[in-house]
């Protein structure tokens, strides 16, 4: 019997929403847009976050980054240190490379400088990177073609230079091999050994790497390092391991404490911690804004099926007088209203796959469709069907039948 | 034969401010099974109130009123729509046809109501039609179909659930005479196939057809006699 009612009244909504095609169509709409949103603005905001972690993860793996400069509160964001005054010495990697292989995998030295880089008459202008042997490594960052510098060049102050891409795709626009070819850093020739892979960013794929002891004789003239890598043994050594570098350090550079430190270390994990913070808020906010164009489509729904009952208002008591009661009529509407927002979030949840889609194929944009935004999506199109088509339906089933078949 | 309609002191009355309005004033009388009766009166007379609650959409506010043996004048909302449902058929003036619906699915609207199943519906739809003189018309909608036409209609939807009364508000008010006379006549070849039928009209003439006349005045019974002896 209650199965019989609900066929029922599946089957006069149905019959009402094909006879008012338009009207259905624009009522519809409202949720359409909303449940589209949903799930297109969390697919973007998934995709920023899944991005953001995919970078990160591509800075190489439990790293901690010893930066010079006084310490800034919360900018864990790897910075430029082109133009930081290097404060970090020899003296402090040997320390941190001494701690052990129970805290540290790999350390090394990393000092920048933009400079003019120049092969056969081709200019352009790079980021050089002086650092150690250990730096592929450590920062998940390898040659494509070629071979990164070695040891024995480290130490004997070789001019040699592994490329970035871009500085390749720079110089060598003909797609010559450029292993063997000498290249001029701000004038002085280097020996082309390797190509390093895309990563993708600029910092990364515009520099020139060449071993650090090269880099402190003839770009920077200086002992001190920028920046020091270190690799620690596992994700559970970091937070150890970062405070014991500090004291350490405070100690060789005679420091009292942080708070007058010339240095400081940003650690992968709270890099990991703000940035996925950053990118949930950035979820958070897309939901919302799209939640209040479902509200919208919702209010939408609630006008319409207002309008609609007073419209039908003989019909309802033509209903009443041949025998529907009120929960007849009730259940009329508000299937009628759940089925509208339905249809609306159906193509809703069409239109949202589609647009995130064409988001990240079409557009460049990383955007994620979660299985759990769509479910989302279509329950809350059933609810505000429910909720919004609620309270008309009930107005429809409280209608007194013999004002209704007097209504004009 | 038993009687499907008594009413017994029956009143309704409206509060509007400080003075009430007696809208049925103390009405008795009693309908048997089977028989054809108008009740007649000019507007406001009280017969559209009566007839509401000869059909169940209203209460009264004293007295008592049974059906088929029912005292319904304390049923609830719901109560009351299976007993129309169940019990009554309306003919109405202006037909009340849902028009986005073709003639067999208006005459099977009741029916849904009544939870017959779609097939037995469909089937017992077409042969109300078919009581009316109208089996080939069943898939128009009612715009398609002439006013005698979406009368016979409405009676077949009246018909469908086979109430134990017809109850007919001013059923030829909207037609011209000649069809008038053609609804007339299927009133009375229907109340020989042994429906009850009670009709309410203003038209003297009207109500003078059928085989009792109730006049009604004021909320109270002028006349109840048979209509041959009818002169108003």
């Amino acid at each position: 019997m209650k199965v019989v009612a609900f066929r029922e009244s599946l089957v006069m909504s149905l019959r009402s929403i094909a006879s008012n095609k338009i009207r259905s169509f624009l009522t519809a709409l409202g949720v359409m847009i909303g449940v589209a949103a949903v799930i297109a603005l969390v697919a973007l905001g998934n995709g920023a976050q899944i991005s953001v972690e995919e970078n990160l993860e591509s800075l190489g793996s439990n790293l901690l980054i010893v930066y010079s400069g006084e310490p800034r509160g919360g900018s864990l964001v790897r910075r430029n240190t082109t133009n930081i005054k290097p404060t970090l010495t020899e003296e402090d990697l040997e320390m941190i490379r001494s701690l052990g292989p129970n805290y540290v995998q790999a350390a090394t030295s990393e000092s920048t400088a933009t400079a003019q880089v120049k092969y056969s008459n081709v200019n352009t202008v790079a980021t050089v990177v002086g650092t150690g042997v250990d730096y592929p490594q450590i920062r998940n960052f390898h040659p494509v073609y070629g071979r990164f510098f070695s040891q024995v060049e480290l130490d004997t102050r070789k001019p040699v230079a592994v490329i970035g891409i871009q500085v390749y795709r720079d110089l060598f626009p003909e797609g010559l091999d450029p292993v063997g070819l000498q290249m001029r850093i701000n004038g002085i020739n280097h020996r082309i050994v390797g190509i390093m892979e895309e990563k993708g960013s600029a910092t990364s794929d515009e520099s020139v790497f060449i071993p650090s002891s090269t880099y402190q004789r003839y770009i920077s003239g200086e002992n001190e390092y920028s920046v020091i890598n270190v690799q620690a043994e596992s994700t559970e050594a970091m937070r150890d391991l970062q405070r014991i570098i500090e004291n350490e350090i405070l100690r060789l550079h005679r420091l009292p404490n942080m708070d007058t430190a010339d240095f400081y270390i940003a650690n992968q994990l709270d890099l990991l911690d703000s940035m996925q913070g950053v990118t949930e808020t950035f979820t958070i906010l897309l939901a919302s804004i799209a939640a209040i164009s479902l509200l919208v489509g919702g209010i939408g729904i609630m006008n319409i099926m207002l309008v609609s009952v007073t419209e039908r208002t003989r019909e309802i008591g033509v209903r009443m007088a041949l025998g529907a009661t009120a929960a007849d009529i009730l259940r009329q509407f508000i299937t009628e209203a759940v089925i509208i927002s339905l249809l609306g979030g159906l193509v809703g949840i069409g239109i949202g796959i589609g647009s995130s889609w064409a988001a990240s194929n079409l557009g460049g944009m990383a955007a994620r469709v979660s299985l759990d935004s769509v479910f989302m999506a279509f329950g809350f199109a059933f609810v505000i069907g429910l909720f919004f088509g609620g309270y008309p339906a009930y107005r429809a089933s409280r209608l007194d039948p013999i004002e209704a078949l007097r209504y004009e | 034969m038993a009687n499907i309609i008594e009413i017994d002191g029956l009143s309704r009355h409206y509060q509007m401010g400080p003075t009430t309005v007696k809208a049925i004033d103390e009405m008795s009388f009693s309908i048997a099974e089977g028989e054809f009766v108008s009740i007649i009166g000019p507007s406001g007379s009280g017969k559209s109130t009566l007839m509401n609650i000869i059909g169940c959409l209203d209460l009264p506010t004293q007295g008592k009123y049974s059906l088929a043996g029912t005292n319904v004048s304390d049923m609830n909302r719901n109560e009351l729509a299976h007993v129309r449902n169940r019990y009554i058929g309306f003919v109405f003036q202006s037909f009340n046809l849902l028009g986005r619906e073709t003639a067999l699915e208006n005459v099977e609207l009741p029916l849904i109501y009544a939870g017959v199943s779609p097939k037995k519906r469909r089937e017992q739809a077409r042969r109300m039609l078919e009581r009316v003189q109208l089996t080939d018309r069943g898939d128009h909608i009612p715009n398609q179909l002439s006013g005698g036409q979406r009368q016979r209609v409405a009676i077949a939807r009246a018909l469908a659930t086979e109430p134990r009364i017809i109850l007919a508000d001013e059923p030829t008010g909207a037609l011209d005479s000649k069809t008038g006379i053609d609804i007339m006549k299927l009133f009375h070849r229907l109340n020989e196939e042994g429906v009850t039928l009670v009709m309410v009209t203003h038209d003297t003439d009207l109500a003078k057809q059928a085989k009792r006349v109730i006049q009604i005045m004021d909320g109270r019974i002028l006349q109840d006699i048979a209509a041959k002896e009818f002169t108003s």
